[in-house]
């Protein structure tokens, strides 16, 4: 039987991971011998006869240190060095196997068929030299980790990325799968740049705009440098092979980029509230000028006085806020700017790849059966410029805990592919029918969600889970609580809290109140707007309100289905139906509340498997 | 609405359950009731023997609920059915749910026991889907047994994808 061929990492995995391990093996030892290093220093700065005297020691002890370092850098490098010797993978005749583990060792196999989709991801210093590492999920659950291969040139990647597939293809197709020895002549990690020997090459660069007729203005500012960072290939990287050519491919527009940069991130909503205190502030301001009549004149005059001097004070304050609001804003526009820069969409066979970044690139492809879900969302300022994002729901595998894959930064989301971060309602089903054709045949039947449901809603939302209402709840507790205790105790310090507490309450009211007003015309707007919808393949469920969402996903994905009522819903004849898809970590549950009791009997009966 | 699904739980469940809530009220009861007493013998503070009261008053009640009332409504209401293409659930006394799981999602299955479950010769079936799983408790464990091949079977039967 002969062996499959094994392939190694690359050799940074040695020295740049030795590295930050050692980074952060000194750092542990630095805050732990902390307080002993700063007794040190103190005993040297008060008593400076002290390190005189111990010169020799104190060079000893330096000394000393120096060598520990040297031996923890050394006993660093020498682990990662047997890390390394111990880590290769293969491609097995039916599966991919990747073996690790110096002492304990392990051995995980993923068969071909079940590989959900395989990642790229780079960081700033991995792009210089060419370096990524490539993730390969798979549908294990909700406690299973991606298989990581660390440290691969992106060409490897390339080429391991391609034989995955091949192998899934063949063995879709019944194949007894070879192992294809012209593709899996792959590079090796060691390969020289530009090794002679390379297949046709084709480049990373895009494709010419006319291929794609749908591709709408494309290109922007930070397409170039995305371009420049493509084509410059690494320290390390050989160039990268042939590939089938994508039917569908494209990028953001300038508008799109700044767009996105300006409005898909949460800092936006730190500049609303800000605004919004403002107003608030100034209202407060207005109903001030306006003397209470039953205070008695000198009095009135007093606490006018103070309150001006409060009202500048507080005014300053709103102000720095919102100064400080404005730049996170303005920083962490860029920030995704920076992230969707050299954004590319491009469909490839079967499957969708999506590309961005500029300092940390990464690469995303997925096969388009595992694409579990097509989500259209809209935030409310997308909605009144009538743009929405795009994004694919996939299966995804648990992250490293230091993985970025779980923060919510840039847009990026656990279980959702990013197809397009900003684009124009009207063009999305073009979008979806080019990228994914398989999703273009969508219901469009939509059954309403029932006509009580508007003062359920609006009951719910405003009242018992809005939190506006609970903050001005909590808020006139503590309120006439401060009242009482003040009366009670006739504490003249109380009294002084209460001039700065009432407007702060006043303040707070305010906001609940908007909030309130806010979430009852997001109720409303939700039971206007909400609805499901299926035909034979499809489901689709569209939550409104304030900002949208649509989800739309195959019956096929559906891994089960829940009806679920209260006691309130059964007086009032209504259900919420619960479709859970396998996308996301361990599952994702589609919801819509209240709709007809009959509706979901029927939905139930629809969602009994056909022969 | 939809008719309930027909089959119900092996009766001897509600004793399973007894015992369960039993075991866990009896270990939070003793918990919380039996260090405010014993303090208060002997700080003699009013606050602290009421509220020993309290919370054995609480545990009363909660004896009461979990061993008398519920386990009879529970039993009613916990129905499935297994069909040729899928498993039906319903269950709830105030949040009542009804799921329907087809075979051809399921990934695995298994049967567990418990030490009360076994002393009744019960056993609960779970039929593990990829995005979460659930649990038949209670059932002969004969009967667990060949509904647990019964949904193998035809989860293997289906057509692979997820």
């Amino acid at each position: 039987m002969e062996q499959p061929e094994r392939y190694r990492v690359h050799h940074a995995f040695i020295w740049l991971g030795g590295l930050r391990a050692l980074f952060v093996t000194l750092w542990v030892i630095v805050v732990g011998a902390f307080s002993g290093l700063a007794a040190l220093v103190a005993e040297i700065t008060e008593n400076p006869a002290f390190a005189r005297d111990a010169g020799f020691v104190f060079a000893l002890i330096v000394g000393g240190i120096i060598a520990v370092v040297l031996v923890i850098a050394a006993l660093c490098f020498l682990l990662r060095w047997l890390q390394w010797r111990h880590l290769w993978y293969q491609f097995d005749p039916a599966e991919f196997s990747i073996y690790s583990g110096v002492i304990s060792k392990k051995r995980t196999h993923v068969p071909y068929g079940r590989v959900q989709s395989v990642d790229q991801k780079a960081t700033l210093i991995q792009r210089v030299l060419g370096l990524c590492a490539v993730s390969i999920d798979t549908a294990g659950g909700a406690n299973n980790k991606a298989i990581v291969v660390p440290y691969v040139t992106k060409s490897q990647a390339e080429a391991l990325r391609q034989q995955l597939y091949v192998q899934k293809a063949q063995l879709a197709a019944g194949a007894v799968a070879p192992v294809a020895a012209a593709d899996g002549a792959v590079a090796s990690g060691e390969a020289a740049p530009g090794a002679a020997a390379a297949p046709v090459m084709v480049d990373a660069a895009p494709v010419p705009m006319a291929a794609h007729p749908a591709a709408p203005g494309e290109g922007n500012i930070l397409d170039a440098a995305s371009d420049l960072t493509a084509q410059m290939s690494g320290v390390f990287d050989s160039p990268s092979f042939a590939q089938e050519a994508p039917s569908y491919e494209y990028g953001l527009s300038n508008k799109q980029l700044v767009l996105t940069g300006l409005f898909n991130n949460t800092s936006f909503v730190i500049v609303a509230v800000g605004l919004l205190a403002v107003v608030g502030q100034l209202i407060q301001g207005v109903a001030d000028l306006v003397p209470n009549s039953d205070v008695l004149f000198e009095s009135a005059v007093e606490s006018v006085v103070a309150r001006e001097g409060a009202l500048m004070a507080g005014g300053i304050l709103l102000g720095v806020f919102l100064v400080i609001a404005l730049v996170m804003w303005a920083l962490s526009a860029v920030g995704t700017m920076l992230s969707f820069g050299g954004f590319k969409a491009r469909r490839r066979g079967d499957r969708v790849e999506v590309e961005r970044g500029i300092l940390q690139h990464s690469f995303q492809g997925v096969a388009i059966d595992r694409v579990q879900s097509v989500i259209i969302s809209q935030t409310l300022v997308c909605r009144l410029m009538g743009y929405c994002e795009i994004s694919l729901g996939k299966i995804d595998a648990m992250g490293d805990g230091s993985n970025e894959s779980n923060k919510g930064k840039g847009g990026v989301q656990a279980g959702r592919v990013v197809v397009h971060p900003f684009v124009k309602k009207s063009q999305c089903a073009e979008i979806i029918a080019g990228l994914i054709p398989e999703f273009a045949d969508m219901p469009t039947q939509a059954t309403a969600v029932a006509p009580v449901a508007m003062r359920r809603a609006i009951l719910r939302r405003t009242l018992w889970q809005g939190p506006g209402f609970w903050l001005i709840v909590a808020t006139a507790l503590l309120h006439v609580l401060m009242h009482v205790a003040a009366v009670a105790t006739q504490d003249p310090d109380l009294f002084d809290l209460l001039t700065i507490f009432d407007p702060a309450a006043t303040f707070l009211y305010a906001v609940g109140a908007v909030c309130m007003i806010a979430n009852c015309i997001g109720a409303v707007m939700w039971a206007r707007e909400s609805s499901f919808a299926v035909n034979r393949r499809f489901m689709q469920v569209s939550n409104g309100g304030l900002s949208r969402e649509s989800v739309s996903f195959p019956r096929q994905k559906i891994q089960f289905g829940c009806v679920r009522t209260n006691p309130f819903q059964r007086m009032a004849k209504t259900a919420t139906l619960k479709a859970v898809i396998a996308a996301g970590v361990g599952g994702t549950t589609i919801s819509l509340v209240d709709v007809t009791e009959e509706d979901a009997a029927h939905w139930m009966e629809w969602l009994e498997p056909r022969r | 609405m939809r008719p309930l699904p027909t089959s119900k739980l092996d009766p001897r469940i509600k004793m399973v359950w007894r015992l369960n809530d039993a075991l866990w009220i009896t270990i939070l009861a003793l918990c919380l009731v039996l260090p405010l007493w014993l303090i208060s013998l002997d700080a003699d503070e009013p606050l602290l023997s009421t509220a020993a009261i309290v919370a054995a008053v609480i545990a009363v009640a909660l004896y009461v609920l979990c061993l008398v009332v519920l386990p009879p409504i529970r039993y009613q209401r916990w129905r499935y059915q297994l069909t040729e293409d899928y498993l039906e659930i319903a269950l709830g006394i105030v949040w009542r749910k009804r799921f329907i799981i087809p075979f051809i999602r399921v990934q695995n299955t298994d049967t567990r026991q418990g030490p009360i479950m076994r002393a009744f010769g019960l056993s609960s079936v779970t039929v593990a889907t990829a995005a979460g799983n659930h649990e038949i408790p209670g059932l002969d464990v004969e009967q667990a047994e060949q509904v647990r091949d019964r949904a193998a079977e035809l989860a293997r039967l289906a057509r692979e994808d997820v």
